[in-house]
């Protein structure tokens, strides 16, 4: 296990570097660099000074010189500056990540205790009415846009709420997006004002969540009990109960802690769609912002954290595997 | 999740002396949804195909004395800001949607064979260099990189197809190799070998062809979440523009509206939501049909 270990973490270096290596030349390759931005509807700027601007920069150098120009700042923990917002690309893109993860983790801890007890029930009981419905709502979920969807919880919770007519309904009219109520005192009040722009965009987010989980769920546990040692564990005579949380429900879930693992780089990934029809200053809405915005720095930097962020999950995801499941042997 | 047709292989099955693609179609009969999904693909397709004979006006024809005019017989959708027939939009934007998303399925699942292909068929350094690429298309957060390219782009259909099939061809490739690992020392192939066929002739003759089953489903997903991938680069703005109609940039252009004309908003992202769930069940339909044992 050590030595594979340590050549799964050799193996990630080049992996790495080849990644940062395409997306840097991706962005440098780009139309239109900082400096043509910078000066762009600018009558003013006369040719000498492009120049001169660009050799401040070191954007007349060649690609490979200021990649690893690059590469060394950012191995000192510097990003680059944000020309849209006038800051440490860094610490902008930190606290985007910390305003996702409040959307994230709701979104990421409800899917689970939804899609755990259906996904069971719709194994054990497969064919029966609730496996059909389980089944139809996995479908829906992996088909519907995520965008129009929140547009539709959008206009169903803050435009139309026809429920508020109801006296004791009164309060389930949110907010259409935005992150908080501007003036709204500190501590309990704030977060309960949070909690109210919260809801929408983690049901929306959840549901995605929701529907790939259910569907491992099931099908991990559809396999175990069709095992041998399922039916040993019945044929004994333990309780139902008994045989499918204590021999197939431990097993039916090393498959899904794989998923699991899995789908944690994502939510750092934040929801750059969600995030945009709520208006949730997340790092998904950073990125497509910097990415339109010619905001470079920026850009590079959320995709090899993020991308680099996949990479590590892949090998905790194999790691986990061998660690839960004895029958897995790396060597 | 093969709930919805509940197929159980049954015995006459076997011996019936039909030929693959017979029973695969009989077994795709039963799958109700997918059955019911491929119906609703073709009134799309052959609605998008006839477009100019359906609708009277133009998708590009503004008419400023009917802006924002709720459904009515005239327009069974409505008309929007500019006072476009939302019908005729809808209908011109499904042509693009289904162009992108068959065409990216095309190019992807053929990218995929090939590149699954010399690595399942030769195998030894190939093999690593090509797996190793597919691992690092397959770790890249693709929407943020979708996003970075379409900026190249510039809107065009082409180029949109393209970028959807650089991010589209990993799984292809993935289960073409561990077929043809399976494949390549069974007896047929040994035996393609020993009368002396050459490599290209026994894969392209005698492997592909063997593994072909899991490339149609992966391709039938995949034209699904290309128009899913489509509609969200250009809602963003980023894929397909206006004037040129998609179901994408009219949910973008309806966002704006949802205090005053909601129905803009539901029209297309029930489109793209409707497209998506008939690919989604044909393709479970057609994995029940051809290989009830593949996970995709």
């Amino acid at each position: 296990m050590s030595r594979y270990l340590a050549r799964r973490l050799l193996q990630m270096i080049p992996l790495v570097v080849g990644l940062s290596i395409v997306i840097f030349l991706l962005l440098a390759a780009a139309p239109g660099d900082p400096v043509d931005l910078l000066i762009f509807g600018n009558p003013n700027v006369k040719a000498e000074d492009i120049s001169r601007l660009k050799r401040l920069y070191g954007l007349d150098q060649p690609l490979y010189v200021r990649y690893f120009k690059w590469l060394r700042a950012a191995l000192h923990g510097d990003l680059g500056y944000s020309r849209i917002y006038k800051q440490p690309a860094l610490s902008l893109m930190w606290w985007r990540i910390g305003n996702s993860l409040w959307l994230q983790i709701p979104a990421f801890v409800l899917a689970l205790s939804v899609a755990l007890p259906v996904g069971i029930y719709s194994a054990i009981r497969q064919y029966s009415p609730v496996d059909y419905a389980a089944t139809l709502f996995v479908f829906f979920g992996v088909s519907i846009p995520a965008f129009w969807f929140g547009i539709m919880m959008i206009y169903l919770f803050a435009v139309w709420h026809p429920w508020t007519a109801l006296p004791f309904l009164e309060w389930l009219k949110l907010p259409a997006g935005g992150f908080s109520t501007p003036g709204v005192p500190e501590g309990l009040a704030r977060l309960l004002d949070r909690l109210r722009y919260m809801l929408l965009p983690t049901v929306v987010l959840s549901l995605l969540f929701m529907a790939s989980f259910t569907r491992y769920t099931r099908s991990s546990m559809l396999e175990v009990v069709r095992q041998d040692y399922v039916r040993t564990a019945r044929a004994k005579g333990l309780s139902e109960t008994v045989v499918i949380n204590k021999h197939a429900l431990r097993n039916a879930l090393i498959p899904l802690a794989t998923v699991v693992a899995l789908s944690i780089p994502a939510l750092f990934a934040g929801a750059p769609l969600t995030e945009t029809v709520f208006g949730w200053p997340g790092v998904g809405r950073l990125l497509v912002e910097a990415t339109l915005g010619g905001d470079y720095a920026v850009a590079q930097g959320i995709i090899i954290f993020l991308s680099t962020l996949v990479i590590v999950f892949n090998l905790l995801a194999d790691i986990s595997y061998a660690l839960l499941d004895p029958r897995i042997r790396y060597d | 999740m093969a709930v919805i047709a509940a197929h159980r292989p049954a015995v006459e099955e076997v011996v019936s002396g039909q030929g693959y693609w017979a029973i695969a179609w009989r077994r795709f009969k039963k799958h109700r949804a997918a059955m019911a999904g491929g119906i609703v693909i073709l009134l799309f397709i052959a609605a998008a195909v006839f477009a100019a004979q359906l609708t009277p006006y133009e998708f590009d024809q503004i008419n400023l004395y009917n802006r924002k005019a709720p459904p009515s017989s005239a327009h069974p959708m409505g008309t929007d800001e500019l006072g476009h027939d939302v019908l005729t939009r809808i209908l011109y934007a499904g042509r693009i949607s289904l162009t992108v998303g068959f065409t990216a399925a095309f190019v992807s699942a053929l990218f995929g064979m090939v590149v699954g292909g010399l690595s399942g068929y030769y195998g030894g350094w190939l093999d690593n260099v090509l797996m190793r690429f597919t691992d690092i298309m397959f770790s890249l957060p693709d929407l943020p990189i979708l996003i970075i390219i379409a900026r190249y782009i510039g809107g065009r259909v082409d180029g949109i197809i393209f970028v959807l099939s650089v991010f589209a061809w990993m799984g292809t490739a993935r289960l073409v190799r561990g077929e043809l690992l399976k494949l390549r020392t069974q007896d047929f192939a040994e035996a393609a070998r020993a009368t002396g066929a050459s490599d290209t002739r026994i894969l392209v003759r005698h492997l592909i062809p063997n593994s072909l089953a899991p490339v149609i489903v992966a391709a039938t997903l995949t034209v699904g979440g290309a128009i899913l991938s489509e509609a969200a680069l250009s809602f963003l703005g980023i894929g397909i523009q206006p004037p040129t109609p998609s179901w994408g940039n009219m949910l973008q252009n309806a966002q704006d509206f949802i205090w005053t004309t909601p129905w803009l908003a539901i029209w297309p992202g029930a489109m793209i939501f409707l497209t998506v769930l008939c690919f989604n069940f044909l393709g479970d339909g057609l994995r029940d049909a051809l290989d009830p044992r593949l996970k995709i």
